[in-house]
Parts: structure tokens; sequence; C-alpha cells
């Protein structure tokens, strides 16, 4: 089946940005029906070989191909033209438009008479998000949507294109496994249908069961391309970092029973939201050690992320109700000033909109939250100031030409860095994160992980929310499971496994447990 | 395909490797001495003089056609001192509009402190040192209410400051019974009262603004206070930008107000107090201007809100917020400043002057769009290349 001749080949490609060469003759060749994986670490270069495909940068060297004939993508209209689609790595939707307009937004469908026509929009857009198991009104402000339903939206934004090349960058770095399944099978669908699919992911279980090939870059340059289900994990990451990584997770042994509890929470109830999305929280109890690593683990909608904003202060006062307690004492957080005041902090989950100035520098950006630190007399010490943020840049090994870099600029992955570091400098003593991995390479992943694991040893308690199981099991000391903002299921590192989560977090859905 | 770039010569490509395959620490931040770095420093300053190329041009343009006439400092510092207490009004606006605000009362404000001023001089004959306190209070009363209302009530800022434009003018106005107060005050021999000269000295040169006694002239001018105060006002906010907390606050709540309400920064504080600092230097500028035009008109300061918006956005303030500075603000209004001098003392009529400084404003902003050589070369290779193929 896949033995034909290329549908897309991309040859020598160049890109320089001022002070980085972002890649240096990069090779890439697809065919129709093909899933082209490609891997690398942060800032290797594939969302800007991606980006050149799709038209977003103007100016490349190099040559495109397709279907053996030269092509030239100077811009995101000729990349249409071609039957180019891309799904970015950033989200880029209108944030106050509706599903429906975002989707049809530049090819609305109208009636004979030139008005829109919403009915056909609206079905046409209920169609494709059901492929995905995704109930959700198209009338919907995409504001209101959470992060994982903009993922399932962009991608549906793309299908609607009939493309004959997709690139998808990171789609499912926000996705939890039961979507990312039903991702795949669509997936599946169009390369059945002769798409030739481009697919960027971390997380390389996925390419065991999606890629055909894997194409790894490294600082900008080719490293290889292999078949796909013939190559090892281990290899992969050889080629990825240059180097055998050791053991991904460091976390051996759990916390000490009986430590101090960090932070308690009794009886957390916060009212839902239909307008922006809110998801209810039903009595949740739950109590952290300091030391301790949990995990929150659930389905999208269940109300981890509310749980964590509301821990931190970041939920209106006057719609949650409970008694919480920080190292002992009462705690109600008023405000995230506040709660960043007692030694909460919280990573967030969407970096772009709720944790990044994006147009200020690495510096800024970094030390944002923690600059009453350096204030001598009332004034910033700039010397104070650098040299945290360089030991921070340091240990998590941003890759940045500067301080002075705007945040923009970086690849995603160590955009996520930049907000880590921002977080961590606070030096809290209560640590809310919202998929902190999310968009970071393996070798990276490995070292916020040890970093994870430091921390909770010198007595910060950790609460952590993820999508991704196998980093929750190997990383937590308890792990509690919501659904439908109760708390369904608790337990601890010994005997949890990946169905009995599972399990629980579907445990409300009628079709599974009537009355669990 | 047409750009073609030497390995080696881009300094990233010199990322290199150990011999045992692993790889050294990224070159996060190289010790500055390097070569690499030095480079970096002086493209950054290139770029940023590039925001000086505006008041170069309108520097060398008054020097061709005027010469000497231009080129004094008695006509420049006469040029300055007609702009300053609009420029104390760009310093205010340039906060909000870091904190991507807009300020449109600015004008009424200064309106309602130089009448202010005016009154308190005629009817209590009080000194500047104390009229001045009083005026920064009644501006730094409605930049209260304009932020009030912003980060509380959620009105938006240009419409909750339009709204105070004319509520402040209304009220201007009234206190004034519409008619101008002039603040030259005579004894009975017919000499400049001691406390009307002292406040004169706010304006024009000459006297000495605590005691009101001639001050000796230095150079041809003498101490012109508008002038300084308008430096000392720039200096100031500039440092508290760039020094402070609060500056930084500015700054990210500007760029995105989500990132820095769950960084920890206290939005609605930071919001309200832009809009008083802003409100607050307006009413400082109210007696500066009284004190210039030697009467508080109570039309003083209509559209000056304009000019300090120009000002700010000349000089690289980005409406979208998070983006600007107080130096460039500065440079903007020295622009704006001599190039009224310059086209008044080649006699271009006054409806040619307001058709030029509108294309100016489009220009200035173009021309201090930093990479804006970069796109200029890249626009040139897209053109060249289409018109090839
Ligand atoms: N617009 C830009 N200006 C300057 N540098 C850029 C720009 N875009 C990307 N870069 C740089 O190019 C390099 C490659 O970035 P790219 O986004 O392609 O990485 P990536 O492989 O997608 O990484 P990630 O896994 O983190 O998304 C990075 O070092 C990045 O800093
Ligand atoms: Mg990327």
């Amino acid at each position: 089946m896949l033995t034909g001749p290329p549908l897309l080949e991309m040859r020598g490609i160049s890109k320089d940005f001022p002070g980085v060469r972002a890649l240096q003759d990069v090779s890439l060749t697809v065919r129709a029906g093909e899933v082209a994986a490609l891997l690398g670490e942060n800032g290797a270069g594939k969302s800007t070989l991606m980006n050149i495909l799709s038209g977003v940068f103007g100016s490349y060297e190099g040559h495109v191909l397709m279907n053996g004939r030269q092509v030239s993508v100077h811009s995101p209209r000729d990349a249409q033209q071609l039957g180019i689609g891309m799904i970015h790595q950033e989200l880029n939707l209108v944030p106050e438009l509706s599903v429906a307009d975002n989707i049809f937004l530049g090819r609305e469908l109208r009636t004979r008479w030139g008005a829109l026509d919403r009915t056909r929009m609206d079905r046409r857009t209920s169609e494709l998000l059901s492929g995905f198991g995704l109930r959700l009104s198209p009338r919907r402000a995409v504001r209101q949507c959470r992060i994982a339903e903009q993922q399932l939206i962009e991608v549906a934004k793309a299908l609607s294109l009939n493309v004959r090349v997709l690139i998808m960058d990171e789609p499912t770095s926000a996705l939890a496994a039961a979507e990312v399944d039903r991702l795949f099978g669509v997936i599946r669908n169009l390369a059945r249908q002769g798409v030739a699919v481009v697919y960027i992911s971390h997380r390389l279980e996925e390419l065991d069961e999606i890629a055909d090939s894997v194409t790894v870059l490294r600082d900008g340059r080719l490293i290889g391309r292999r078949a796909g289900r013939e190559v090892g994990h281990a290899e992969l990451i050889r080629m990825m970092v240059g180097r055998p990584l050791g053991d991904l997770y460091p976390r051996e042994q759990a916390a000490m029973e009986g430590g101090e509890v960090g932070l308690l929470v009794e009886h957390l109830n916060l009212r839902g939201d239909q307008r922006n999305g809110r998801a209810a929280l039903h009595d949740v109890n739950f109590r952290i050690r300091s030391g301790e690593i949990v995990g929150l683990a659930g389905l999208m909608g269940a109300g981890r992320t509310e749980t964590l904003e509301a821990v931190f202060g970041a939920q209106p006062r006057r719609a949650w109700s409970s008694r919480m307690r920080l190292n002992g004492r009462p705690y109600s957080p008023r405000s995230p000033h506040h709660a960043l005041r007692r030694g909460v902090a919280l990573l967030a989950e969407d970096r772009k909109a709720q944790s990044l100035v994006l147009q200020n520098t690495v510096r800024f950006n970094i030390s944002l939250t923690a600059l009453g630190q350096y204030r001598r007399w009332g004034v910033l010490s700039r010397r104070l100031e650098t040299a945290a943020v360089n030991g921070m840049v340091r240990d998590l090994r941003v890759k940045t030409p500067g301080l002075g870099a705007l945040v923009n600029n970086l690849s995603g992955g160590n955009q996520q860095k930049v907000v880590l570091a921002k977080c961590l400098l606070t030096r809290p003593r209560v640590l809310l994160m919202d998929e902190p991995t999310r968009g970071i390479d393996v070798g990276a992943k490995a070292e916020i992980y040890g970093l994870m694991s430091r921390l909770a040893e010198q007595g910060v308690a950790i609460l952590m929310v993820s999508s991704e199981l196998p980093e929750l099991l190997a990383m937590c000391d308890r792990i509690l499971v919501l659904c439908e903002g109760r708390i369904t299921g608790e337990f601890h590192r010994g005997d949890a496994t990946q169905e009995a989560i599972l399990e629980a977090a579907m445990a409300r859905t009628p079709v599974l447990a009537p009355g669990a | 395909m047409s750009r073609r770039s030497v390995p080696g010569q881009t300094p990233a490509a010199t990322t290199e490797r150990d011999g045992d395959g692993r790889r050294p620490l990224e070159p996060v931040v190289a010790p500055p001495r390097t070569w690499r770095e030095r480079g970096g420093r002086v493209l950054s300053l290139l770029g940023s003089l590039q925001g000086y190329i505006g008041l170069v041009l309108v520097v060398v343009a008054g020097v061709l056609t005027k010469g000497d006439v231009f080129w004094n400092q008695q006509n420049l510092t006469n040029a300055v001192g007609a702009f300053s207490s609009r420029g104390i009004l760009a310093v205010g606006e340039t906060l909000v509009i870091l904190a991507a605000g807009i300020d449109l009362s600015v004008g009424s404000i200064l309106g309602i402190g130089s009448m202010t001023a005016a009154l308190l001089l005629t009817r209590w004959h009080l000194a500047p040192w104390e009229i001045v306190p009083l005026c920064m209070a009644v501006g730094l009363f409605f930049g209260f209410c304009n932020g009030a209302g912003v980060a509380w009530l959620r009105v938006q800022s240009f419409v909750m400051t339009l709204a105070s434009l004319t509520i402040v003018r209304g009220l201007d106005r009234q206190s004034s019974d519409n008619v101008s107060v002039g603040t030259q005050v005579v004894d009975a021999n017919g000499q400049l009262a001691p406390f009307s000269a002292a406040f004169q000295g706010l304006g024009t040169p000459g006297h000495n603004i605590l005691t009101g006694l001639p001050l000796p002239i230095f150079g041809r001018t003498g101490v012109y206070y508008p002038v300084v105060a308008f430096l000392v006002v720039c200096v100031m906010f500039q440092l508290v930008l760039s020094k402070t907390r609060f500056g930084r606050h500015v700054y990210a709540v500007g760029g995105n107000e989500t990132a820095a309400r769950l960084s920890g920064v206290n939005v609605t504080a930071v919001k309200i107090a832009v809009f008083s600092l802003s409100g607050m230097l307006a009413g400082f500028a109210g007696p500066i201007d009284a004190a210039y035009s030697a009467s508080a008109d109570p039309l003083a300061g209509t559209s000056y809100e304009l000019d300090a918006i120009a000002a700010a956005v000349i000089g690289g303030a980005s409406l979208a917020g998070g983006r600007g500075s107080i130096i460039g603000t500065l440079v903007g209004a020295l622009i704006l400043t001599l190039l009224d001098n310059v086209l008044g003392l080649n006699a271009v009529s006054d409806n040619l002057q307001l058709i030029v400084k509108g294309l100016i404003v489009v220009v200035a902003v173009v021309l201090q769009r930093p990479g804006l050589l970069i796109s200029l070369g890249n626009f040139g290779r897209e053109f060249t290349r289409r018109r090839t193929r």
C-alpha cells in the first residue's frame, strides 16, 4: 500500500531566524495514505518545518514537491490551494466566535440568497464533532470551551477542508486516552482515503499505534528515518537526544506516611456554569501531605482543572464553598495573589492564554511572579533577577538565544518550560500542576520528573493533573479520580492500574455503571 | 530559494557537540563577552536607534530650511516649552496604554486643573507650592474615578474616559461661568503681585516660583519650569516602569491580563493606579498650562488627549498594550513639537499643518517599527522572486 510514489516531498529545507538556525538541509517524504511521524526534542525544528510547508513563513531555502512537481508555498493561501492543511501546535481559534463559525471561518456556507446558512453549518459541525464523540453545541463561543475541546475543534476544522496533506502538530497534547483513541480512528480513516498525514507528538506510545514511518530531527538537522512499528523507543530516544536516556521516571520510593498535612480540602463544592463551560464540583475531599505527590485523573470535563483553580483562588469566591487548611492554618483563597502569598502556586493548563505574556521576554515572564524577591528598597535589582532567572533557564535547559528573547519565538515545549520556571521561582509549599509536561520532549520530561521528586523530598506538596496515565502511575504516591465533579476513586501507589483508574473515571457514565 | 546563507556565520549554527555524543549544556546565556553577544548588542542597539529616525529627520528638515533660526537654544526651548503640558499628559497616557487601556479624559482634566489653579490664585492668592498639589489632587480624583469604572464596573476604558471627558469639561465650564480667568494679578501700583509673579514662573522664564522674585537669566532663556517639569516627570516614570515591580505589573496587565492575574498580579489595583496616575499628571499639567498662557480658558486642553496619544504611539507604544516606554514617548513628543515648530517657522498654513501632522503620525509609526529593515528586505526579495517567476 505504501510503496507508491511520494505525494509530498521536501528537499534540502533550511531556515534561519535572527540568531537561530532552525533548520538545516532537512528532507521529508510522505506517500498518500501514510501517517508519517515527526519526532525531535523541543526546539528541534519540527513546527518550523511544518510551518514552512503550510506557508506560514514566506521564505525558506530548499524545494517542496507535490506528486513529483515542484511547487512553491509562500503563503497560507498557496498551501490551501495545494490541499495542505495544518493543525497548529498553539491553538488558532477566534475566542469570541462560535464553534461553527470557527470551523467555517473564511469558507462560510451561504444560502441561495447569500445569507449565512447557519443550519447547514451547525449540522455539519455537529457531524464533525460527533466523530470524536464530542457533544458540543455548535453555537457555543470557543472562549467557553476547555482546551481539549478546542484541540478537537481545530482538528474538525482541518478535516472540513478536504485536504490531501494534513499536518498535525501535537494534536493530542491536552487529550486523554479515550479522546486520543477516537482521534486515531479518524486519522486511520483519512489515511485509508489516501490523505498523507504528518503527525508530531512527544508521546512515543502513540507512534507505535499510528505511525507508518518515523522521521527524527535534532537541532534542526535530519537524523534519520525508520519504518514505524519496527523501531523501539530506546532507539528513537537515542536518535532524538543523541544519547541513551536513563530511567524516565526517577521516583521510586513513596513519601513517608505520617508527614504533616500540607493541604486539606473538605467539602469543596463549585457551582457549574454553562456559559463559560465550568464544570461543577460536588463535595470533593482530599488531603495532601507535604512531600507527597498526588495525581488527579479523570476525563475531559470531570472538574480536574476546576479543582486546582478553586484551591488557587482563580475561581470567583462566590462560586465555591469549602473548608480548606494550609499547613494546619485556615485557608480561604480569595485570589491568585492571595494564594501565591500563602505559598500555593499553579501551573495553568493553557500556557498561551493563561500563563505567558507572549510579546515580552523570557526574563520578564520567568521572574514576573517572584519579583518581590528581587527588590532592594523597592527597586528591582537586575543582578539578583538575572541570577535567579539564569539558574532556572539552565536547570530546565530552556533553549533560547538569550534572556531577552521574546517568548513568542520559542518552541512550544520551551514555552512550557518557561511557565514551569516561573512557577518554581515562587518557591511554593503547595504546587498545583495542570498537565505539567504538555508538549515537552522525553528528555526534558525526565528532568521535570526528577525536579518534582526533588521538590517532594524538600517537603513540597504536589497535586498534579495529567491526561497521561503512565505519567500519573509512575510519579504519584496516590491517585484521585474525578468523574463529573465527584471523587469516584482513590488508589495508592501499589494498587493503581490503568484499567482501575479508567473504570473509576467513567464510574458515573450511565452506560457503564448505573448507580456507582 | 533565492536566499543564501553561509553556515558558520549564523551564530546558532555553531552549537558544538562533544566527542562522546553527549550534548553540552545549551548555550543559554553566553558570558557577556563573546562575539555573538556583542553582535547581538550592536544589532539591538541599532534596532533601538531606529526609533530616533523620525526625530533626526525633523531636526534635519528644520536645519535645512531655517538653519540657525531653528537650531538655537531659545527657539528650541520655546518649542518644547509650548508642548510641555501635553508632554506631561503623554507620560500618563503611556502608562494607561501600556496597561492596554486608553485615557481620553486627560485634556479635560488638564482644563479643570488649570481652572482650579486660576481660581485658587485669583480668589485666595495661594502660592504655587500650594496650588500645584491641590490641582494634582483634583486630577487624581478624576483619574481614580476612571480607574474605578474600568476595574470595578468593567466599563471599557474608551467608553469610561469618553464619558469623563465630557463630564469634566462640563464641570470646568460650570465652575468658570464660561469665561476665562487671567492669572496675571496686578497690585495697586500696577505691578505684578508677588504671588502672581511666582505663579507665572511655572509657565514662563523669569520668576522664581517660590519667592516670585526675578531670576537671573541662564544662557538666553532662563529657567524654563515647564521643560524641567516635563523632563523630570519623564525620568521619574521611566524609572518606575523599568525598575519597580509596579512597572513590570503594568506591562504584564497590558500584555496578557489573564496571565497577569494568575501570576499573582493585582490587576484591579494596577488598572486603578495607572488611571489615577494619568489623572494626577493631567492635574499637574493644569497650572503649568495656565501659567504658560497667563490665563485659564474654559476650553483649555481641548483635544490635547489626541496629541498625548499620538506622542505615545509615535514613541512605539502599542494600543494593544504591553509594549512601549516613556523614553519612546519623550521622543514622540519631541517629534511632534519640533515638527510644529518647523512648519510654523516655514509659514506653512494651518490647514496644511494639520494634514502634514496626520501623515507624519503614520510615517513615524511605520518608521519606528522594529524589524522594519528586515521586513523591507523580505518584501524586496519576495517582489523580485514573484516577478522573475
Ligand atoms: N519566529 C521565530 N523567531 C525566532 N526563532 C524562532 C521562531 N520560530 C522558531 N524559532 C526557533 O527555531 C527553533 C525551532 O523551533 P520549533 O518551534 O520548530 O521547535 P519544535 O521542534 O516544534 O519544538 P517543540 O517540540 O517544543 O514544539 C527554536 O530554537 C525556536 O526558538
Ligand atoms: Mg513545535
